[in-house]
């Protein structure tokens, strides 16, 4: 084990008896070593301060009475149960019940689709568009899709940065909007966007979805062929189009 | 939703499950915490730390097993908070129908009541984070937030190689280092 993985075990809570040794003396005698833990501790406790700030911060805007009418349920959320129940149960066993002998799209959509999770927001510049962003951003993390897709595409006329295509289209996925999503999830990856290999895998379920399989697999095959960001996913849903 | 569907939300931080939660027990939890005489204010902030602290109990797998209802485990962590706020610590407040905390459990629960703010040196981390593209942001939280391991990364992201997923975090480190570094200058 060298250094850096013994630094990861630590934090995985994967130190064995004697690796536990050997990280307690390296702490002692190696000042790079202490270095190197040193911040990534400090990390951890920063990212954990922050996000108890930032739920701390949420769950104070909840009243007693709901301050603003609740979003009507969405068509989408028994897919995402249904999807939860698949992830829990494991594909394999759950797909041989439904399996037919041609390609179930939607079936196959609900399987491997789930919203692109927002970790923390990106840096904010300007007050007002500040402002835009952060409540576009908590209307996502909240599901309320119908506000979001409001804000992002406003937003998007006010800034003009490709990362907020991206989360607009995930926010149009989510409401069954596909046609709209492919426009931008494909401008997004025409751009080379940060989070174009994320958005070819989305880019691939729109396509699934509005049943454009050749599509959907020329897209799976691009994703593959940079042998990265989901390509065991990827991998399989291409072979189940087949 | 089962509580198994909600511990399974909990875990991933839904906001929309924290709501729920929050919102559906609040009132009896105000009840509950009757006994204590504390100001409202106080109640509330107490009812708000201890949703923190069942969120990331969950996360710690702490409610995978857990052997009594999720209200009654929020309420057991709202009560031992109470107690502590109104630095009313008694040996024998335990009763019988208390969930029993374990080692694990008191610490998160002691370091949300500390409440301690980002210290000057955190806050550079923050803003550094908030300045790095999306993917080291997400990999950074996953690991050192969310508690997954390289290897659940791996998979959750659909990488092969678990190599990938280290170097990805050992580079995103470093230039996080980098940011950090720079602003000082």
């Amino acid at each position: 084990m060298n250094k850096t993985d013994l630094i990861n075990a630590y934090f995985e809570g994967s130190l064995s008896e004697t690796d536990k040794k050997k990280f307690e003396s390296l702490l002692e005698t190696d000042a790079e070593f202490r270095q190197a833990f040193h911040f990534e501790k400090e990390l951890q406790t920063a990212l954990k301060k922050e996000k108890r700030k930032q739920t701390k911060e949420f769950l104070k805007t909840l009243g007693d009475k709901e301050k603003t009418p609740r979003s009507k349920k969405l068509s989408f959320v028994p897919w995402l149960a249904a999807a939860s129940i698949a992830i829990l149960m494991g594909f394999g066993t759950w797909w041989f019940y439904f399996s037919s002998t041609e390609v179930n799209t939607d079936m196959l959509y609900v399987q491997y689709y789930s919203p692109y999770e927002n970790v923390i927001h990106p840096i904010e510049r300007s007050d007002q568009i500040t402002d835009l962003q952060s409540r576009a951003f908590s209307a996502y993390d909240m599901g309320d899709y119908e506000s979001a897709v409001e804000l992002f595409e406003e937003l998007r006329t006010k800034r003009n940065e490709p990362y907020i295509s991206f989360y607009n289209a995930i926010v149009l996925m989510q409401l069954d909007q596909h046609e709209k999503a492919i426009v931008l999830l494909e401008e997004y990856i025409s751009l080379n966007g940060e989070l174009k290999d994320r958005a070819q895998w989305y880019l691939a379920l729109s396509y699934l979805k509005t049943k454009r399989i050749s599509d959907a697999k020329d897209q799976l095959d691009e994703l593959i062929a940079q042998d990265g960001f989901m390509l065991k996913k990827a991998k399989e849903l291409r072979r189940e189009l087949e | 939703m089962s509580e198994g569907d909600v511990i399974f939300q909990l875990k991933k931080g839904d906001r929309d499950t924290l709501k729920k939660i929050y919102l559906e027990h609040k009132r009896e939890f105000f009840k509950f915490a009757n006994r204590f005489h504390l100001k409202d204010m106080d109640l509330e902030d107490i009812y708000q730390d201890a949703m923190i602290a069942l969120m990331e109990n969950a996360q710690k797998g702490k409610m995978d097993d857990l052997g009594c209802s999720i209200k009654t485990y929020l309420f057991s962590i709202g009560k031992y908070m109470a107690y502590n706020h109104a630095r009313n610590k008694s040996k024998t407040y335990h009763t019988k129908d208390d969930y029993v905390f374990d080692k694990h459990e008191y610490e998160t629960m002691d370091s949300i009541l500390e409440n301690e703010s980002l210290s000057f040196y955190q806050k550079k981390i923050v803003d550094g984070l908030k300045k790095m593209g999306n993917k080291c942001r997400e990999i950074l939280t996953l690991f050192y937030y969310s508690g997954l391991t390289i290897e659940e990364i791996m998979s959750a992201q659909g990488y092969e190689n678990k190599n990938t997923v280290k170097s990805q975090k050992s580079r995103c480190l470093k230039s996080l280092k980098e940011l950090i570094k720079k602003e000082n200058e």
